[in-house]
């Protein structure tokens, strides 16, 4: 379970851009939730996907994860809990090195990085029956530069790669944003499935309403550092894409835009 | 005869120097960082070596692997520096460097006067005899000193490179390759690549001072000012090898790395004989890196378009 309790978050204090973006934000995701957070830009979504991964730091209030304060742990530390995808497709491999190499990579995350080989053979198996699972026929490009593949290559290998060993939370930070519509389709079916297979609890940024009205068990609205929808369970299966779009319509009106 | 002697010269210069140029492979080329302080370890090496193998009578062998160590210390800072207070890597590698003339400084004051010791390429004939029969006796008894110094550098050399190569297939160098490749993705590992980033500087300094101990046994003196350029001359080394060499596909990088550093040094060798007076030796020293640099984008773009023609008739 993951819970931010009484968080306020304010970028630049003290100076004439301060910009107080969240005042007493509250948010709870229970475990085996799938959360859609829809919004409009500057909403907040990014901020607070980054305030419980720990790149930035909250200006007041707590962060739990099971329970457990993790405002002081570090960035890396927190994503041993947590896997995340980020919406540009090279930020979650290393485009230098291989598909094997990237695989090992993922597949030892919380192990000791010693100076064993860094590839284990008894486990090409496994990755090849992994990659296989995507069907993009990545399972034969073993030894290809992560580089060299599409975006959309990339981001079913990151999605993998964030997945591969247990975590407590799956992090997607508008994944199929830089995808075309085609392949961010395949994408979003693909953590669909593997977020029923592996039973995670994930929080999914999105500005695809569609994909939000579709996919997930709870479906969130943000606007100025507020939720101002929060459906779930039987309410979230009736949403329509046009209910969301009316409030969308309705606060870009009052921005006076 | 003169270009003979110069090539010999310039052959035994570029494997010692290879050593540095595959420290600095690891912090320019897999870490993405511009390591200055480089410029300080070498002489470091060089000193400390020296020191240890005059005033304390070490082996020459051990005195090589203990020089390693003081390296790695030295890169140890540089790489706290930039991780834990956040000083941008160009200014840590100059501010390390810039202490490291004064610890050098320090440790010459050690050396007093000459002094006589065995160094790694002394050696004597019958030894060798002693150890290769029939043909290979005759011929290497003949053979003179220069090539002995070039064997014993290969050998030193290629154990290092294997080494190198050996590190960087284990789970560590590649979580030190991801670190230069993409910091986000070790982070999401849930490892602090700031530890590793410490640990590829430190590495690479040790083998910039390694290469420092090797230049005072091959000339058999330690020179203080013998630091400086050596950054330059080592980034050259891993370009030109790189651009060079990396395209071949059977040449890993660390060998192009070495093959650079030869080359760089033959070169270096050559200029020496076009200009005597040593006056322009910079100036076309410069030039030369900057025509390799110019070359070096020249087939990037030839093979660039090239591969493409290519593709399109093999694929899909």
């Amino acid at each position: 379970m993951l819970e931010l309790k009484n968080v306020s978050k304010i970028y630049n204090p003290g100076t004439v851009t301060e910009l107080c973006l969240f005042d007493n934000f509250n948010f709870t995701v229970k475990g085996g939730e799938f959360v859609s957070v829809v919004g409009s830009n500057g909403s907040g979504k990014t901020s607070m996907l980054n305030i419980i991964c720990g790149s930035i730091p909250v200006s007041d209030g707590r962060v739990l994860i099971d329970g457990k304060n993790v405002n002081t742990l570090p960035e890396f530390k927190r994503y041993r809990m947590i896997g995340r995808v980020y919406q540009n497709p090279s930020a979650g491999t290393c485009p230098n090195m291989t598909i094997l190499e990237n695989m090992s990579l993922a597949d030892n995350k919380g192990k000791r990085f010693g100076l064993s080989f860094g590839v284990n053979n008894a486990r090409k198996e496994f990755y090849r029956s992994q990659l296989s699972s995507l069907g993009l026929g990545l399972e034969d490009k073993l030894d290809v530069k992560l580089g060299a593949l599409s975006g959309g290559q990339r981001q079913a290998v990151s999605l993998l790669m964030a997945t591969m060993t247990p975590i407590d939370f799956l992090i997607l930070d508008e994944h199929t944003a830089a995808l075309d519509p085609k392949t961010a389709e395949i994408i979003m079916e693909l953590t669909d499935k593997v977020i029923k297979e592996k039973n995670l609890t994930a929080i999914m940024v999105t500005h695809n309403l569609r994909y939000a009205v579709e996919y997930g068990t709870r479906l969130v609205m943000m606007d100025k550092g507020n939720i101002i929808l929060d459906k779930q369970g039987e309410e979230k299966q009736n949403v329509k894409v046009d209910d969301i779009l009316d409030i969308f319509n309705k606060i870009s009106i009052e921005c006076g835009n | 005869m003169l270009f003979f002697a110069t090539t010999i010269d310039g052959l035994q210069m570029g494997l010692c120097f290879a050593v540095l140029a595959l420290g600095v492979y690891i912090s320019y080329s897999i870490l993405d960082f511009p390591d200055l302080s480089v410029d300080g370890t070498f002489p470091l090496g060089g000193v400390c070596c020296t020191v240890l193998m005059l005033k304390l009578g070490i082996p020459a062998l051990i005195a090589v692997f203990l020089s390693f160590f003081a390296g790695l210390i030295a890169g140890a800072v540089t790489g706290m520096l930039h991780v834990k207070f956040n000083i941008s890597k160009l200014l840590s590698g100059i501010i390390v460097m810039t202490a490291l003339l004064s610890v050098t400084l320090a440790l010459t004051k050690l050396l007093t006067k000459t002094g006589f010791t065995t160094t790694i390429f002394s050696f004597r004939s019958e030894n060798l005899t002693g150890i290769f029969s029939g043909k290979t006796a005759a011929l290497l008894g003949n053979a003179n000193r220069d090539y002995m110094i070039i064997l014993i550098e290969l050998i030193f050399v290629i154990a290092v490179k294997v080494i190198i190569d050996l590190f960087l297939k284990t789970k560590l160098g590649y979580m030190l390759k991801a670190t230069g490749d993409n910091e986000m993705l070790v982070a999401s590992l849930g490892k602090d690549n700031g530890t590793y980033k410490i640990l590829g500087i430190a590495l690479a300094n040790g083998f910039s001072a390694m290469s420092g101990a090797l230049y005072s046994n091959l000339y058999s003196q330690y020179d203080n000012s013998s630091g400086s350029g050596k950054v330059v001359m080592a980034l050259a080394s891993v370009i030109i090898g790189i651009a060079v060499f990396s395209k071949i596909r059977f040449i890993a990088d660390t060998t192009a790395v070495i093959l650079g550093a030869v080359i760089y040094s033959l070169c270096l060798n050559y200029l020496v004989l076009v200009d005597t007076n040593g006056i322009y030796l910079k100036l076309l020293n410069a030039v030369m890196f900057a025509l390799i640099l110019i070359f070096n984008e020249k087939t990037a773009s030839f093979t660039a378009k090239h591969s493409k023609l290519k593709r399109g008739k093999n694929k899909c």
